[in-house]
């Protein structure tokens, strides 16, 4: 798509400028491997090295999660956004993980990768905050089916959604893939990493597995947004996108429309309370 | 201690202190009667309850659980149980998606006075649960099995 | 000899008399070795699985003791005892056994729980017709043909297998198959691999003088620390031991744990000498390509590259290979 080149073309000029002006201290964006249907996350230092950054149907992943690894004194951290990294992103400022002045956005529309599971349901082809754009802004589609799984498997009974997931969590062997890549799994050190305290124990067994997809799912709640990653990384093609958009379906009905991350400021959701909420416990 | 043959539910209650222990405590003065498989724990407020409790007991035996505290408006931290409200709305959902039987976890409001109520709630929920049966989904495999003296040797 | 690929059935129902016969299987897209049900025939076509063979001597979990405390404390070892055969690993997992057997039975102190359970596995290898674009097995030193520590090998020539029997316990196998075998023989296929490694001369030697060396930062900065590349990688071996308790009772088990995890090398006291990913990776791998070498002579990868494939962030041993490769051409 010679969109998609001219794209690469300027984000390349835009990252070898934004290093030699010293406004960045590196730049993090997908890089090519030896594979061509593949990318992985770059990390550019040098003016020189920008012609490593890649802009194709393969940048899939996603790249919020390394804002985290270095804290930068006086130079910002610049880094290659989409509309899933760039709500990632306000979803880290929220949590108070990252400072807006740390990063310097590069805005980048999407309209969709090779991974069409992830980027089915997309309901943000823009960045929705940026610092600089490369390309022009391209019309968002609503989304029609954001929770239609999730409808379809609300109607099996409870024995068979017990079935379901037994058989979900059966297969998971606990490689934590999923809450390493997730931008909203930040804390310092996991509940699941104490072993000690005793909440998750390190057996892989059904049960164990199911409670640490059920506690992380929970953990996550209203602040997932959306970006698909978990579900990619998962190597036992676990459907975990079922647990978050379960959390985010419900949310909706209960408390009013919403979406995760579309600015850095909006307080979550179990955070706040409204005192016209839904009362199902009288 | 006398052997019991029929099975009786493990229900967990979380009860608050201000309201619901307040509220059982009452029960407990006027001498009322309610079944003995609900095993209290007290809680400054119903907003302690992490959600991870929930999971837990599950996992560790218990049939079913229970959540219970002040009336909204009315919590002696002023504004615990909306919190309350709006994480076990959305757990009790997750819960039943998971396919726990949506009776086995539920929430009340149940204040200092009602007495009555707290009796009523009890009564209510232990014989959902005891038509229920054990629950054994979610459950732990050395609870469901009964100790490893019951295990077989892999 | 040569037995018909129409009588693979009997074959494994013959085996499933007296052992517990694991074949790889295709199961929701995701290929494993599963106990053969003695109806659905093995999935030999895919290039290989998922997940490597390592749980059947190495279970993801593993009791190993029941015990009771209290005055009359009593500790119980929970022993396999079954009889195993792994039907149709490829040669990269069957060097993987070869390396684990060097991890667990060597030195003065054999890993009982390994021991057991690999006094009474049966390895039958099958030779690989093709292979995958993330295989690298020959730039690793192996033969995707052969796989000299399987006790049977099978080269699938069509419509039939040659088998051969390598070890005493494969000469059973045959002698077990004797009514099915027929005399014959047939030139087993020989693929190479598509992606080419070139692994320098001395190389464990090198890396492990290349300890500071920036190459580290660059390769590891991708890494989110997942446990991914250790859970698909049929030589990873680590584990760590932990109990289930419930009141006087409990179990203590090992699982397997990754060198990738944050708090892997965390030690009493809170130390960690391994505190970010730029240690972790460089260790697991100097364990991989240097580490192991120096101890037992050949390299931990066996170029089956699960890792490669399934890395959420595309990190590839291959690539820093030929990274190092370079670096140490350059000086």
């Amino acid at each position: 798509m010679s969109q998609v080149n001219e794209m690469q073309a300027q984000l390349r000029k835009v990252a070898a400028e934004l290093l030699e002006t010293g406004t960045v201290g590196y730049i993090i964006g997908w890089g090519a491997t030896r594979f061509p249907d593949r990318t992985t996350p770059v990390f550019i230092h040098d003016a020189k090295d920008a012609d490593k950054l890649v802009w194709n149907e393969y940048c899939i992943n996603g790249l919020a999660k390394y804002v985290l690894d270095d804290k930068i004194k006086d130079k910002k951290i610049g880094i290659c956004v989409r509309g899933c990294d760039s709500r990632a992103i306000n979803r880290l400022i929220i949590d108070n993980q990252l400072l807006r002045e740390a990063v310097y956005l590069i805005g980048l529309p999407c309209e969709g990768k090779a991974d069409k599971v992830k980027c089915g349901k997309c309901a943000h082809k823009n960045p929705v905050s940026y610092d600089v754009l490369i390309g022009d802004l391209v019309t968002e589609t609503p989304v029609t089916d954001r929770f239609k799984a999730v409808e379809d498997l609300e109607k099996l009974s409870a024995d068979e959604k017990h079935a379901y997931w037994s058989g979900v969590y059966e297969k998971c062997v606990r490689c934590f893939a999923c809450r390493n890549v997730c931008p909203v799994c930040s804390c310092k050190e996991c509940y699941a990493d104490q072993y000690r305290v005793g909440w998750q124990g390190k057996q892989n067994n059904s049960v164990e597995n199911w409670n640490y997809g059920l506690t992380r799912a929970y953990h996550v709640g209203d602040r997932c947004v959306e970006c698909g990653e978990c579900e990619r990384v998962c190597p036992m093609d676990l459907p975990l996108m079922l647990q978050n958009r379960k959390m985010l379906k419900d949310i909706n009905e209960l408390f009013g429309d919403y979406e995760c991350g579309l600015s850095d400021d909006r307080a979550p959701i179990l955070g706040e309370y409204d005192l016209s909420d839904r009362d199902e416990y009288m | 201690m006398s052997v019991n043959k029929e099975w009786e539910p493990k229900i967990l209650v979380f009860t608050c202190n201000w309201c619901t222990y307040t509220g059982a405590d009452l029960a407990g003065l006027n001498r009322m009667k309610y079944p003995e498989n609900v095993r209290l724990i007290r809680v400054p407020c119903s907003s302690r309850v992490n959600p991870q409790f929930i999971l837990r007991a599950f996992m560790k035996g218990c049939d079913g659980v229970l959540v219970c505290g002040c009336h909204p408006g009315d919590c002696h931290y002023v504004s615990g149980n909306y919190f309350t409200r709006r994480r076990f709305m959305l757990m009790q959902r997750l819960l039943e998606y998971n396919g726990v039987d949506p009776e086995r976890f539920q929430a009340r409001w149940i204040s200092g006075s009602e007495a009555a109520k707290f009796r009523d709630t009890m009564i209510r929920v232990s014989a959902q649960i005891k038509a229920l049966g054990p629950n054994t989904k979610f459950r732990e495999e050395w609870y469901v099995k009964g100790g490893i003296a019951n295990e077989p040797s892999k | 000899m040569l037995l018909d690929k129409k009588r693979l059935k009997e074959a494994l129902d013959i085996l499933s008399r007296e052992a517990k016969v694991l074949v790889p299987m295709g199961m929701d897209g995701i290929a494993k070795y599963t106990p053969w049900d003695g109806q659905k025939l093995p999935d030999l076509d895919i290039v290989n699985t998922m997940l490597p063979p390592k749980d059947t001597l190495f279970p993801q979990t593993e009791k190993m003791y029941n015990f009771t405390t209290g005055p009359n404390a009593q500790i119980a070892e929970v022993q396999a005892t079954e009889n195993q055969v792994l039907f149709g690993v490829r040669s990269c997992d069957a060097r993987s056994i070869d390396c684990m057997d060097k991890a667990f039975l060597s030195g003065t102190f054999g890993d009982s729980f390994y021991s057991k359970k690999r006094e009474n596995l049966t390895i039958i290898a099958v030779g690989c017709v093709k292979t995958g674009p993330f295989c690298f097995c020959d730039s690793m030193g192996l033969d995707p043909s052969s796989a000299p520590n399987a006790d049977v090998q099978l080269a699938d020539l069509g419509d039939a297998y040659a088998v051969t029997a390598q070890t005493e316990r494969g000469t059973v196998v045959l002698d077990q198959w004797k009514s099915l075998l027929t005399e014959g023989e047939g030139d087993a296929p020989k693929p190479t691999c598509e992606l080419k490694v070139n692994v320098p001369e001395d190389f464990a030697k090198k890396l492990l003088g290349m300890f500071e060396h920036p190459i580290w930062d660059e390769v590891s900065k991708p890494c989110l620390g997942c446990g991914t590349c250790t859970y698909v990688c049929p030589t990873c071996y680590c584990f760590d031991i932990n109990a289930e308790k419930h009141g006087n009772e409990g179990t203590e088990f090992r699982c397997w744990d990754s060198c990738m995890f944050s708090d892997y090398a965390r030690m009493a006291g809170g130390h960690n000498p391994r505190p970010s990913k730029k240690e972790r990776v460089r260790n697991r791998y100097l364990h991989k390509l240097a580490y192991f070498n120096e101890q037992h002579g050949q390299l931990l990868c066996v170029g089956c590259g699960r890792c490669v494939q399934k890395c959420p962030s595309n990190m590839d041993i291959t690539r820093f290979i030929d990274m190092a490769g370079e670096a140490i051409k350059n000086g």
